[in-house]
């Protein structure tokens, strides 16, 4: 009964968070009306916790995501907090949380270049030193950016979150996981002096960068490695088929749940044989079932 | 009477109305931010509004740098050069922003989200046009901890604006403040022909009062109905002597006033003793090249200049008008040179590198104050020997010209670097100013990114340091120099340390144990902290004033609340973010 209760209210939550972003696209009837090439976007996630903390838009568990849209291109992004700095006392999803906004904020401001994604994301690290709260921690990061000029998809992606395209049912392109080691992805972090030498820090100019032009009704899916790490690419794959050239966004969203709920489940299966586990046994770890992790999902469709 | 026969001209003419927010910022004289940053930066004014109606310390807003009487009770600040000639309203700082359409101003929105209510006039421009029109003024106000959409009322005037310069007192407000966004809202002329009429003034409507402060007419014109009526001119048996000593104490507006009395008062004001401080600060929209002319006749023996503010020939819409004051500017100072001892050209667009080779030659000068003039990269050839003061905060210099300039006064006392980010080793820096300038008092390299743990170290050899503002400097690393300043440094009063994240009990509380003397601390950011080390400083600095414990995550709210009741006369701040109320 307990976990019914708690399965209800992560749903609504989820919906929550979903609802409010499909309605900032779907309602704003200048979007709509554009014959430009956008993207039409729908948001879904959990939180790893079973007990919810606090609700707060732009963010699952020590997920974070954004979507923004200016003149020149609309851009969307994922993060995820490295989730050891807990024992230093210090909050994993407050970096992660100030990354996303902080590019969100400078795409509001127009300051990024429409082809640059890395770019933006080292913008946005580097702004983070100047908050007078000291925001710690270390956070991977996607962000995918739709150059509305020449209909390309410019992309930056470091660590392990990522990104994956399809078109007529075809994955055409799917990001590259950076890793140190095995569970142990390329990150983004600002330690607390003196922690310097101990921590892992990738510069924001080593992100991959990629790009490629886009055809209407591509579908793109932008997701954290609790995703990736939970469903096979072609569950991923059949999902994601069902909203080749959606327009509307709440279809998009019924999607972006599924696919989301779907990821959430598995990873609490101990029996199930996620693409995780694969990659543990690959790497001479001997385990089985999901990987309980927070989940993002950003689903988004090419309107061209 | 003028007030009925003011029509709107929405009433006369087919306009359409439209409301429309920042489109960017043309110039701030103040702002919290490095220059390519977006945190607390006036870049946050452009576009709508994005943290209204949440109250709070957020970096999505546009923050000025000071706040409070502590800017101002600095050693270093600026004292004034001619103290009749002040501001009623004390405007410290301002703004100016750009809207994309041009309109007849009817409403203006400020979203105020931080410690509201320093802004005190609002002034209307064209952009292509020299005029400023004052839409509003009013006295500082005292507001209640809650964002607010100040609206004031606006005159009434049929002019046609698409620039706003908001000025700013915030010498009341207990913290910073912050804005979030501008609404201008009114009516935009449909056809070439209405914006022609308009813009020329054209469409015979009368304006409800005269452009220009009117606080200070008012007053004058209390005085003179008040004032009995003499039937003699006691005044013209006075001799010129006693006038003049009479005229000196007149702010600039009323010698001007008084020269227009008869021509032995004309010839009187004219005379040169009247002119040896000069502030044109407050004058700002009325100083033009004729302004100039006139002082150029009359400053052989000037002392004190103030050209703060007064650029308002920068605009596009005449190069040679530019150039004629430039020109003028220049002539100034050449006159000025020999007997010119303060001069403050503060955010002034004009000071280029021919201006300041005419300040170089200004041997004379104790007191430079160059806040905020970015047309300038080199410092020439020249430099000044007799330096005490040196404001050259927001600028470009580098490091090779400042250190010249050091090495050639070696009386400086009060130094400001802030935002200088041009210089690359600020530590080579430090280490000149230890071996040239043993007088200096007051040190502050506020958001210069290039001082080490080793330049800290070398402070603890400035013997006479009083004040010490290193905010923002030392952002990633541990220092260890604390120690020696705590040594070296026993007069210190004034210490900013904001944003030192890599800094701890033990390397502060020398200090706090040496430094008694200490009235201003400023500890924002850093975690580490703990309220063992504040509850000593608070006990033993007996005259300890503020403290700033802003972000401090080390110590929380109820304790500093604690503290708040059993030390009531030090100011302990305490800011806070709410980021994520969204209350939309």
């Amino acid at each position: 009964m307990h976990s019914l209760f708690v399965t209800g209210r992560l749903i609504s939550r989820a919906l929550f968070n979903g609802i409010h972003n499909s309605f900032s696209t779907a309602t704003d009837p200048k979007l709509q009306l554009k014959t430009e090439p956008h993207l039409v976007s729908a948001v879904c996630g959990f939180s790893k916790e079973r007990t919810i903390q606090r609700l707060v838009r732009g963010q699952f568990g020590d997920d974070a995501w954004f979507t923004a849209k200016y003149k020149s291109a609309d851009v969307l992004g994922v993060a995820d907090g490295v989730g050891g700095w807990r024992s230093y006392g210090i909050d994993p999803g407050e970096f992660s949380l100030h990354l996303m906004k902080t590019c969100e904020r400078l795409v509001n401001l127009g300051r990024f270049t429409p082809n640059n994604p890395s770019e933006l994301l080292a913008n946005s690290y580097y702004e983070l030193l100047h908050h007078k709260k000291a925001i710690l921690g270390s956070s991977t990061a996607c962000v995918v950016l739709l150059n509305r000029e020449n209909s390309t998809l410019y992309t930056a992606n470091i660590g392990d979150s990522g990104f994956m395209v399809v078109r007529k049912g075809r994955v055409i392109r799917r990001s590259e996981e950076q890793q140190h080691y095995f569970n142990t992805p390329f990150q983004l972090s600002l330690p607390p002096p003196g922690y310097r030498a101990d921590v892992l820090s990738d510069r924001p100019e080593s992100a991959s960068s990629d790009n490629f032009p886009v055809e209407d009704g591509d579908v793109i899916l932008v997701a954290t490695d609790g995703v990736f790490d939970n469903l096979p690419q072609n569950i991923i794959l059949n999902e994601l088929l069902k909203c080749q050239g959606e327009r509307c966004a709440s279809r998009l969203q019924m999607v972006a749940n599924s696919i989301a709920w779907m990821a959430r489940s598995l990873s609490f299966d101990e029996t199930f044989v996620s693409p995780f586990a694969e990659r543990a046994f690959a790497n001479g770890i001997n385990t089985l079932g999901g990987k309980p992790d927070d989940i993002t999902v950003i689903l988004a469709t090419v309107a061209i | 009477m003028a007030n009925n026969t003011f029509i709107p001209v929405e009433n006369v003419f087919k306009m359409r109305y439209l409301e429309q927010f920042v489109h960017k910022v043309v110039h701030c004289s103040s702002r919290y931010s490095n220059q390519r940053n977006y945190s607390y930066s006036p870049i946050n004014l452009v576009g709508k509004y994005v943290k209204y109606p949440s109250y709070g310390d957020s970096p999505e807003a546009y923050f000025l740098r000071s706040y409070g009487k502590w800017w101002k009770d600095s050693i270093a600040a600026q004292k004034e050069y001619r103290p009749q000639d002040f501001d009623l309203l004390g405007a410290e700082d301002f703004i100016v922003v750009e809207f994309d359409c041009i309109v007849v101003p009817r409403e203006i929105f400020i979203y105020e989200i931080y410690h509201p209510g320093a802004v005190i006039r609002i002034w209307g421009r064209l952009r292509k046009d020299k005029k400023w029109y004052l839409l509003w003024e009013g006295f500082p106000q005292k507001c209640a901890a809650r964002s607010r959409k100040f609206s004031p009322p606006l005159r009434k005037y049929n002019c046609l604006i698409n620039l706003l310069r908001i000025e700013f007192n915030q010498n009341h407000l207990d913290y910073h403040t912050a804005i979030d966004a501008v609404l201008l809202s009114g009516y935009e002329p449909e056809t070439e022909i209405t914006y022609e009429l308009i813009k020329n003034g054209l469409t015979q409507v009368r304006t409800e009062k005269p452009i220009g402060p009117t606080v200070n007419d008012f007053e004058l014109s209390d005085c003179d109905t008040d004032k009995p009526k003499c039937s003699r001119d006691v005044f013209s048996m006075l001799p010129d002597e006693i006038i003049l000593n009479i005229f000196q104490y007149l702010d600039l507006k009323s010698l001007s006033r008084c020269a227009q009395v008869n021509s032995r008062w004309n010839k009187l004001s004219q005379d040169q003793t009247l002119y040896q401080n000069i502030n044109l600060k407050i004058y700002w929209y009325l100083v033009d090249v004729n302004t100039l002319e006139y002082l150029l006749n009359k400053i052989k023996n000037i002392k004190k200049l103030d050209l703060s503010w007064c650029n308002e020939y920068q605009c596009d819409f005449s190069t040679r008008l530019h150039y004629d004051y430039h020109n003028k500017l220049q002539s100034v100072i050449e006159t000025a040179s020999k007997t010119l001892t303060h001069l403050s050209m503060n955010d002034n667009y004009f000071v280029d590198y021919d201006i300041l080779n005419e300040i170089s030659k200004c041997k004379e000068l104790v007191d430079l104050r160059l806040h905020h003039t970015f047309n300038w990269i080199r410092w020439p050839k020249d430099v000044l020997t007799k330096l005490v003061s040196l404001d050259l905060s927001m600028t470009n210099i580098i490091d090779q010209d400042l250190i010249q300039i050091l090495i050639a006064n070696p009386n400086l006392e009060h130094l400001v670097l802030d935002l200088c980010e041009q210089i690359i080793d600020m530590d080579f820096v430090v280490e000149t100013v230890i071996n040239f300038n043993k007088k200096l008092k007051a040190w502050s390299s506020w958001k210069t990114m290039s001082i080490t743990s080793e330049g800290v170290r070398k402070f603890g050899l400035c013997n006479n340091l009083e004040e010490l503002d290193l905010g923002w400097c030392l952002m990633n690393h541990v220092p260890d120099g604390l120690a020696e300043i705590a040594q070296g440094c026993r007069k210190l009063r004034r210490l900013i340390l904001s944003e030192w994240r890599g800094i701890s009990d033990q390397l502060l509380m020398p200090l706090i144990l040496s430094c008694k003397e200490l009235t201003q601390i400023d500890l924002i950011g850093i975690k580490n902290i703990t309220s063992e080390l504040c509850e000593k400083a608070l006990y033993l600095l007996p005259k300890l004033r503020l403290l700033d414990l802003s972000f401090c995550d080390g110590i929380r709210q109820e304790e500093v609340e604690i503290w708040r009741q059993q030390y009531p006369h030090i100011t302990i701040q305490r800011s806070c973010v709410y980021l994520y109320q969204n209350l939309n």
